[in-house]
C-alpha cells in the first residue's frame, strides 16, 4: 500500500520541474490552424467588385439564423452578376462559427478568417455589419 | 511588569505579522505547486511571477458583495467565521520559534508563553475549529453545508484521538508536556527518527483534522458544492479561508516543534544559522509536503476514511505507544 503512495509523489514532485506548457495568451500567442474558423469576411474580386451576388444561401443554411440579407440591383461595375447585398449582417451573439456560410457559398464570397480576438466590451457591438465584415484592398 | 507586557505585546505582534505573511503566500505557494504539477505556471500576472497575488486577492474578497442567506441564523451565521481563525491564532502563543535572544543584555525568552500544558493545549484549542465548521454548516439553513458539517464533526472527532495518541509516544520519551523541553530533548536526534510511526500518524491526522485533500469530505466540491462555506461569500469566507491555512501553518510548526527538532540545525555545521530561521524553514517544508499530498492523492470515499482511521491508524498508535512504554521501561532498567 505504502509503495504506491510514494511513487504517485515521486511523479509529481518530478512534475515540479518540468517546464510548463502554459501559453501567457496576452503576451504569446500560438498559431491558429488554417482552417480554423474565426471573423468572417466578405471578399472581393481583382476589380474591387463585391463577390456576393445576394442568392441568400448563406442565411438559409445558417443553422443558428445569425445572418440577415438583403439585396438590390445594381450597375455592372459594382457586380459582375448584377445584383449585390446591400445589408449584410452577422450577428456573433449568435453566430456559433460552424462555417456552413462559407461551405454553402456559391462564389466563394464569404470565408472564415483565423481571427479569433472576438471579444467586446458591449453586446451591440457583436454584430458585425458590411463595413466590418468587407474586405479592405 | 510593564516591560514585560511590552514584550509580549510586541511580540505577540511579530507573530502575528509572520503568520499572515505565511498565510497569504502559503495561498500563493498552494496554486504555485497546484500549477507546476500539473505543468501549468499558477498565478503568473500580478508582479513578478505572480508575488502580488495574495494582495489582489484580499483586495477582491474585501469588494465582493456580502450575501447573507435569507434564512440563516444570523447570530451564528456570523459567529462561525469569528471561530475558525480563533484557534490557530490561540495555538500561536505556544509556537517555540526559539530558545531565546539576548537584546541589550536582557534575556528574552522567544515563544509567547512557555506553558508546561502546551501539547494539551494544543489539542484543547485546535478541537476548537470543528465548532467552526460545524456551526457554518448549521446556520446557512442549506443542505450541503449542513452535510458538510456533519461530515466534518465525525471526521474531527476520529482524528482527534489520533492525534492525541501519536503525540503520546513523544511526551513518553520526553516526559514533559512542555514544548520547549521537547524542542530540547531533540538537541542530538531528531524525534521522528526515534518516533517514525507517531510522525506519520500526526501527519495523516493533522492533514484529516484540516480538512485537507485527500481528506476534504467536509467540502468535497463534486458532491456538496462548497461544503461547509457553500452559503458565505466575500471576507467571510475569506476568514474561513484564512483560518484553514492559518491552522495549516500551526500544525506544521507544531510537528516541527514535536518531530523535527524545532530550532536545531539538522547538521551541527549549520548551527550559524539563527534557530528562529531553521524553524520556519522546517515549518515549510512540511506546509509544502500537504501541499504536495493535495495535489497528488485523490479524495479518499466516506467510509474508507472512518476505515483508515479506526481500523488501521488507532491500532497502529496504540501498539506504538506500547512500544515506547517498552523501550522507556527497559531504558530505565526498570521490570
Ligand atoms: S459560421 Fe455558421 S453560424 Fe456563423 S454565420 Fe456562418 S453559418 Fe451562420
Ligand atoms: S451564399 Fe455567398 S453569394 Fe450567396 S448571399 Fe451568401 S455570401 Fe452572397
Amino acid at each position: 500500500m505504502v509503495g504506491p503512495l510514494l511513487k504517485g509523489l515521486k511523479i509529481t514532485f518530478s512534475h515540479l520541474f518540468k517546464p510548463a506548457f502554459t501559453v501567457k495568451y496576452p503576451y504569446e500567442k500560438i498559431e491558429v490552424a488554417p482552417r480554423w474558423r474565426g471573423k468572417h469576411v466578405l471578399r472581393v474580386d481583382e476589380e474591387g467588385r463585391e463577390k456576393c451576388c445576394y442568392c441568400g444561401l448563406c442565411e438559409a443554411v445558417c443553422p443558428a439564423n445569425a445572418i440577415r440579407i438583403y439585396g438590390e440591383e445594381a450597375p455592372l461595375e459594382k457586380s459582375d452578376v448584377g445584383k449585390i447585398a446591400v445589408i449584410y449582417e452577422i450577428d456573433y451573439r449568435r453566430c456559433i462559427f460552424c462555417g456552413y456560410c462559407e461551405e454553402a457559398c456559391p462564389r466563394g464570397a464569404i470565408e472564415l478568417t483565423t481571427f479569433y480576438e472576438l471579444a467586446e466590451p458591449e453586446r451591440e457591438k457583436l454584430l458585425q455589419t458590411k463595413e466590418t465584415l468587407l474586405e479592405k484592398r | 511588569m510593564v516591560m514585560w507586557i511590552a514584550v509580549t505585546v510586541v511580540k505577540l505582534l511579530i507573530y502575528f505579522a509572520i503568520l499572515m505573511l505565511f498565510v497569504a503566500y502559503g495561498t500563493l505557494a498552494e496554486r504555485k505547486v497546484a500549477g507546476h504539477i500539473q505543468d501549468r505556471l499558477g498565478p503568473y500576472h500580478c508582479g513578478p511571477h505572480g508575488v502580488l497575488q495574495p494582495l489582489a486577492d484580499g483586495l477582491k474578497l474585501f469588494f465582493k458583495e456580502d450575501i447573507v442567506a435569507s434564512e440563516a441564523d444570523k447570530f451564528l451565521y456570523f459567529l462561525a467565521p469569528a471561530l475558525a481563525v480563533v484557534p490557530p491564532l490561540l495555538v500561536l502563543g505556544i509556537i517555540p520559534i526559539g530558545e531565546s535572544i539576548t537584546i541589550a543584555g536582557k534575556t528574552i525568552p522567544l515563544p509567547i508563553a512557555n506553558i508546561n500544558v502546551a501539547v494539551l493545549y494544543f489539542l484543547g484549542v485546535t478541537s476548537l475549529s470543528v465548532y467552526a465548521i460545524m456551526l457554518g454548516g448549521w446556520s446557512g439553513n442549506s443542505k450541503y453545508p449542513l452535510l458538510g458539517g456533519l461530515r466534518s464533526a465525525a471526521q474531527f472527532i476520529s482524528y482527534e484521538l489520533v492525534l492525541g495518541l501519536s503525540i503520546i509516544g513523544v511526551v513518553m520519551l520526553v516526559g514533559s508536556f512542555n514544548l520547549v523541553d521537547i524542542v530540547k530533548y531533540q538537541k542530538d536526534m531528531w524525534l521522528f527518527i526515534k518516533q517514525p510511526v507517531a510522525f506519520v500518524a500526526y501527519m495523516v491526522a493533522a492533514i484529516a483534522e484540516l480538512n485537507r485533500a485527500p481528506f476534504d469530505l467536509p467540502e468535497a466540491e463534486s458532491e456538496l458544492v462548497g461544503g461547509y462555506h457553500t452559503e458565505y461569500s466575500s471576507m467571510k469566507f475569506a476568514l474561513f479561508f484564512l483560518g484553514e491555512y492559518a491552522n495549516m501553518v500551526v500544525s506544521s510548526a507544531i510537528a516541527t516543534a514535536l518531530f523535527l527538532g524545532g530550532w536545531y540545525a539538522p547538521c551541527s555545521f549549520l548551527s550559524f544559522i539563527p534557530g528562529p530561521v531553521w524553524f520556519l524553514l522546517k515549518t515549510f517544508a512540511l506546509f509544502f509536503f500537504m501541499l504536495w499530498i493535495r495535489w497528488t492523492y485523490p479524495r479518499l470515499r466516506y467510509d474508507q476514511l472512518m476505515g483508515m482511521c479506526w481500523k488501521y491508524l488507532i491500532p497502529i498508535t496504540l501498539f506504538n505507544i506500547l512500544g515506547t512504554g517498552l523501550v522507556v521501561i527497559l531504558k530505565a532498567g526498570g521490570v
